[in-house]
This record gives C-alpha cells, structure tokens and sequence, in this order.
C-alpha cells in the first residue's frame, strides 16, 4: 500500500495504542454483543414483560409473575429435572463412547494420518442437524434400515418400536453431540507425554494403571470441557427430542417453546422460563467445572 | 509496535458503546412499508398454499411482483405482525380458523371489501355467508382451503372404526398418535362435554372441570400413544414407516396420503369432530392492499387453481367447480359419506380465549405428566 494512503488511514488507527485496541477487539466485542449479550437481554426484558408483543400504542408494564408460574406450578419442574437428568445421561454416555476414539487418533493413529482421521470422523458433521436427525429416523423406524436388517435376517417376525423412545432420542442426542466432546478429549490425550506412558510401562503398571494414573488424570481438562460443552448443548436442544422423542421424554424446550406456538402466546412466560433454564443450566455446568476442574478449568 | 493490554475499565467501556450501537441497529435496519412500491404484493402463507405456476401467471398477466414468506405457525405470524403495528412487512396472511377471531380482536386484518373481488361469486356458496366468517358485521377473509380433524388409519392392520374407542384400544397400543391440543378437543365432545367452548361463555368452573376430565383421561390413557406430533409432515412419516397405524389427523395430510395411493383412511367417528377453514386475509395498514384484491380475484377466478391448491395441500377447496377437476382418487380424498359430514362442526368464534387459556394448560400438562 501506499506509505502515504497507509499513514493516513490504517497507519493513523493503529498508531495509538487506543487505535489498536479498537481495531483488534472490535470484531469480538460486535460479536459478544450482537450474538450473545443482545439476544440475552431482550429475552430478559421480554421476561418481565405483562404483554409482548405490545399492541401500538400501549406502554410496556413490568412484572415478576411470569417466574412466580415457574415456582406456583408443580407441572413444570418436572420437564426441567427430565431434561437434566438425560442431559447427565447423554454427557455419561458419550464421554464414554468417545473416548477410546479420541484415544485412538490421538495415540494409536500415526502422527503422519491423525489429521486424516479426524478429518474422517468429522465427515457426517458436514451435514446438518436435522439432515443427520432424519438419517436416525430412518435407521430406527418400523420400517428402517435396521429393523428391515434384523427381519431380512431371520433375528425378528415383527419390527421392534425403536423410534420415539427414550433409546432413540439418547442415540441420537450422542451422535448429534459426540463432536464436542470428541474435539476437546483429543486435543488434551494428544498432548499427554508418550515417554510417561513408556516409564510406567517400564515399570510395570499395567493398562489400567497407566490409564487410570496417567491418561485419565492428564486428560481432566479435554473431559471438563468435552462434558461442559455436551451437557449444555444437550439440556438446551430443541429439534432432536421433537423429532425423535416419544411422549415420555417431552423436555424443558417444548415445555418453553410451547408458551412461544400455543394459541395463548405467553412470551413473557416463554422467556422466563427460558432464562431459568439458561441460569440453573450454567450454574450446574460451571459448579462441575470449579469440582472436576478445579478453579484454573478453561471451557476451551 | 508498543504492545497493549487491555484493562477492565477499557473493556468495560468498549463493550458499553458496542452494546449502544447494537441497541441502535433495530431502529436502523427495521423493516419499512412498501409505500412507493405499487407493484409489489407481500404474502405470508403455507408451503404449497399458492401453487408456483398461478403466482407466475399472476405476476406475468399483472405485473405484481409476489414475495412469498412461508409461515409453518400461527403464533409466529401474530406476534410477528403485532410487534410490527403499523407497519406491516407483509400485505397478506394466512390464518387458520382457530385464530380467525384473535387476530381480528387484536386489530391485525383488514375487513374485506367484495366489491373489489368481481370474482366472489365464483367461492362456494356455503362459504360466502357461513357464520363464522363474519365478525362483527364484517368479512375478514377469503376462505381457501377447508378441513377437519379425523380418524386416519391404516387400512392393512385397522378395520373400519366407528368410534374414537379405537385410539384406547389395548390392542393399537403404541401405535397412535395425536396433536395433544387438537385431540383434547376431541376426546371432550368423546366424554360429553363441549369441545368447543361455545357453552362456556362466563361458566369458567364448568369449562375448567370438562377440561381436566380430558386431561386426566389422555395422562391415563399416555400408555397407548406411539408420538405427540405438531406437523402434517411428522404424521405422514409415521404411517408411511408404519410407526402408528392410527391418529388423530387433519383431513389434508392425510388426504394427501390417500391421494398417493397409500392404504390410509380418513372418517369422522360418530362422536363427531370439529372442522376449520384457512382464510386469506389482507392485513391493517397493509402497504399494498388493492394489489392483494387482485390477488384474491385471480385466485377465484380460475377453478384450476383451487384444485391445484387441494392437489399440493391435501386440503378442501372452497372454489366452486374444484371437484370436477379432479380425478377419482384425489376426490375420493377429499369426500366423506354425507352422515360423516353432518358430524363435522366449525370451531367457533366464541369464546376463545378461555378455550385457548385452559387447553393450553392441559396440553402443558399432558404432556409433562
């Protein structure tokens, strides 16, 4: 660029130091505030809200009521508690299912094809949600690819009722999730020192030793955010449990999506209740985090 | 370069003006009216309401440019056009007879001037003057598709029902399926009571205790149901993959099905069922209202374009001459034995509130139970 057009513009802003300042952390902070923070706070007013939206004219009057329903009515814990006890669940399960395949790349695959492997196993992530949703739907269904394998095999006369179960919506919630937990545990496994390994092997400790002395212990952090970043994606997804679940495991979103659809269009009740979840959802997230942890935890 | 740390107070402040500049953006980038856009028409409405080929006949014999917005909710699209008052992004909506009255209460249609629809002759006669479609002395809308909520079945593994005893049948356990809201209606007018609310009016305790007799009777009977859906779509993918062999459906999904050539079939059950309309209506303060009526009149002019609407949706035409055009499959479809049309009630425009407040509830019930 022209040192002289280069003074005069980008020269001139990154000049002061609050010119730079501005410049590097605009981006982020425009993101912080028109992704996270905006959405929040208008949730939040909307919460206190008597009517929203407000017909023309009318002026905005405020209450605490639309969380006292929370509270006065028993009918809504219990979509919540479900929701977190099969968020706990799916954490479990794919913290589980994950590892050994986060070990694996990390460890086992060549360093030379590690990049290859990842690359392959994020292949179906390419793929949207509610494509790779539809794809459960028909692997499970009566007539789906797997109950049409088990009869065409002789295992089965009659198809099993997979979808629409508590089985079905768990299946799906890992597959749909595996990702964040699979990043986070390969990044910390990789970093784990392979001449550790060797020395205990070296003097004797067997595989469950070495893991449970060394892999598991070195690899808290890759777990604490793997679990942090599941668990919260799955108390708050809202398509899946729709889709693939039964009327037995209705969660907490429907609950809060239908004061949003129903005829009687209670946002403010919606956003109240959208805000309960966020708060008690962050605060279990984060109480693993400081327990797990401990207090230098990172998310990422 | 002198290096730079930021400190809690620059943050702070940076973070501040970011969040007065975000605040500030709605009113920069709002949606405005159309005002100087005579040759435009704005329509919010169902995927495959209006068929592609019309809207481009239309455009081309016009001149009107129509952006479709699809809606999949009625909620959505009320509190989308009351939060936008005055100013409406969209001309048209499309509104489902249960909200009919509420968007008219709340001040969003326009009512509807058939002087400028030279065509209105065309629209059946048993929708030109049916009651409900008259609020307060005023026309709000152009009926377009009608429909019903009936008993759809697999023909291969349930024969012919009567009653809406089969959905409680231990032997199609798992195997049904339901719109909880709409379904409670239903299985109201299954245990005697109105489903409707209409004898309701300023009787709160009677209307709350028939209510909870159906709520409390679909949490006993949630042993039987296979899915609680929402959309047309997720029932048809149900019967198609034989996951339900039963359900509670509107007659256009449905009829759909059969249309397709499935083994599906649709009945009203002698405790009766209740039936609705979808309007095409023109908004308040609509920026492109006299390009809507033209709209509206080309809608009705052509008979083929209801049958093209019935074909895509499923549903009923209201446009005199459809059934002509289709053939027997599709008018199989759509047609019932005339002792099960007489069993079909259209909801009603009174009393809504109450029934949407209490059904609600119960839906939230049921379905947390």
């Amino acid at each position: 660029m022209n040192s002289g057009l280069y003074q005069a513009t980008l020269g001139a802003a990154v000049a002061s130091q609050a010119g730079r300042l501005v410049l590097l952390a605009g981006v982020p902070l425009l993101w912080l505030v028109f992704m996270h923070i905006g959405p929040i706070y208008q949730m939040a007013k909307i919460s206190f809200l008597v009517q929203y939206p407000l017909q023309a004219g009318q002026e905005a009057s405020y209450t605490l009521a639309n969380y006292a329903i929370f509270f006065s009515e028993s009918i809504y814990f219990l979509p919540l508690i479900r929701s977190f006890i099969f968020s706990f669940a799916a954490t479990a399960v794919t913290l589980i299912v994950v590892f050994p395949v986060a070990y694996y790349v990390a460890k086992v695959v060549r360093p030379d094809r590690r990049s290859k492997a990842l690359l392959l196993l994020l292949v179906p992530f390419w793929a949207g949600e509610l494509i790779r949703t539809f794809s459960v739907i028909m692997l499970l269904a009566n007539r789906g690819a797997l109950n049409v394998l088990l009869r065409e095999l002789g295992f089965i006369d009659r198809p099993i009722p997979m979808l629409y179960t508590s089985f079905s919506l768990g299946f799906g919630l890992v597959y749909l999730i595996c990702l964040y937990m699979l990043l986070p545990l390969y990044s910390s496994i990789e970093k784990i020192p392979k001449h550790l390994l060797d020395a205990a092997a070296d003097l004797g400790a067997g595989p469950v030793t070495r893991f449970r002395r060394i892999v598991l212990p070195l690899s808290r952090d890759g777990i604490v955010s793997g679990c942090s970043l599941v668990f919260l994606t799955c108390i708050g997804v809202f398509a899946t449990p729709m889709l693939l679940g039964g009327p037995t495991t209705v969660m907490f979103p429907e609950t809060i999506s239908g004061f949003f659809h129903g005829a009687s269009d209670k946002w403010p009740v919606g956003a109240s209740f959208a805000l309960i979840m966020l708060v008690s959802a962050l605060t279990t997230a984060g109480i693993f985090m400081r327990l797990v942890g401990g207090k230098a935890t990172k998310l990422m | 370069m002198k290096d730079f740390t930021a400190s809690r107070r620059t943050t702070l402040k940076l973070l501040g003006g970011a969040a007065a500049g975000a605040l500030g953006v709605p009113y920069i980038i709002r949606p405005r009216p159309a005002w100087a856009q005579s040759k435009v028409l704005n329509v919010t409405t169902y995927d495959k309401f209006l068929p592609a080929d019309f809207v481009e006949k239309f455009q081309k014999d016009t001149g009107i440019q129509v952006n479709i917005r699809l809606t999949d909710d009625q909620g959505k699209q009320y509190n989308l056009l009351a939060a936008e008052g005055a100013n409406p992004s969209t001309d048209m909506v499309t509104v489902a007879g249960h909200r009919y009255t509420q968007f008219i209460a709340s001040n969003l249609l326009a009512p509807l001037d058939t002087g400028k629809i030279p065509n209105w002759k065309n629209l059946n006669p048993a929708y030109q003057n049916a009651p409900w479609t008259k609020v307060n002395d005023k026309l709000w809308g152009l009926p377009i598709l009608a429909g019903y909520e009936g008993l759809a079945i697999n023909t291969n593994y349930v024969k012919d029902p009567q009653s809406w005893d089969v959905m409680f049948d231990e032997q199609y356990k798992g195997m049904t399926s339901y719109v909880v809201s709409d379904f409670m209606t239903i299985v109201m007018k299954y245990l005697g009571f109105d489903g409707d609310f209409t004898t309701y009016v300023d009787k709160p305790e009677e209307a709350q205790k028939a209510t909870n007799a159906a709520r409390d009777f679909l949490i006993k009977q949630k042993g039987m149901v296979r899915k609680y859906y929402d959309a047309g779509s997720e029932v048809q993918q149900m019967f198609l993959n034989e996951d339900i062999y039963l359900a509670q459906c509107w007659s256009g999904p449905a009829a759909k099905l059969i249309a397709e050539g499935h083994p599906i079939r649709l009945s009203v059950p002698k405790e009766g069922t209740f039936g609705f309309c979808y309007t095409l209506n023109i908004v308040n303060n609509a920026a492109n209202a006299e390009n809507a009526y033209k709209l509206l009149d080309a809608i009705l002019a052509d008979p083929a374009v209801g049958a093209s609407m019935t074909r895509q949706s499923g549903f009923a035409s209201t446009i005199s001459g459809v059934p002509e055009l289709l053939n027997d499959l599709e008018r199989a479809a759509n047609s019932l034995p005339q002792e099960q049309v007489e069993r079909i009630v259209f909801f009603s425009s009174i009393n809504r509130d109450m029934k949407n407040e209490m059904i609600d509830k119960a839906t939230a019930e049921v379905k947390a139970a």
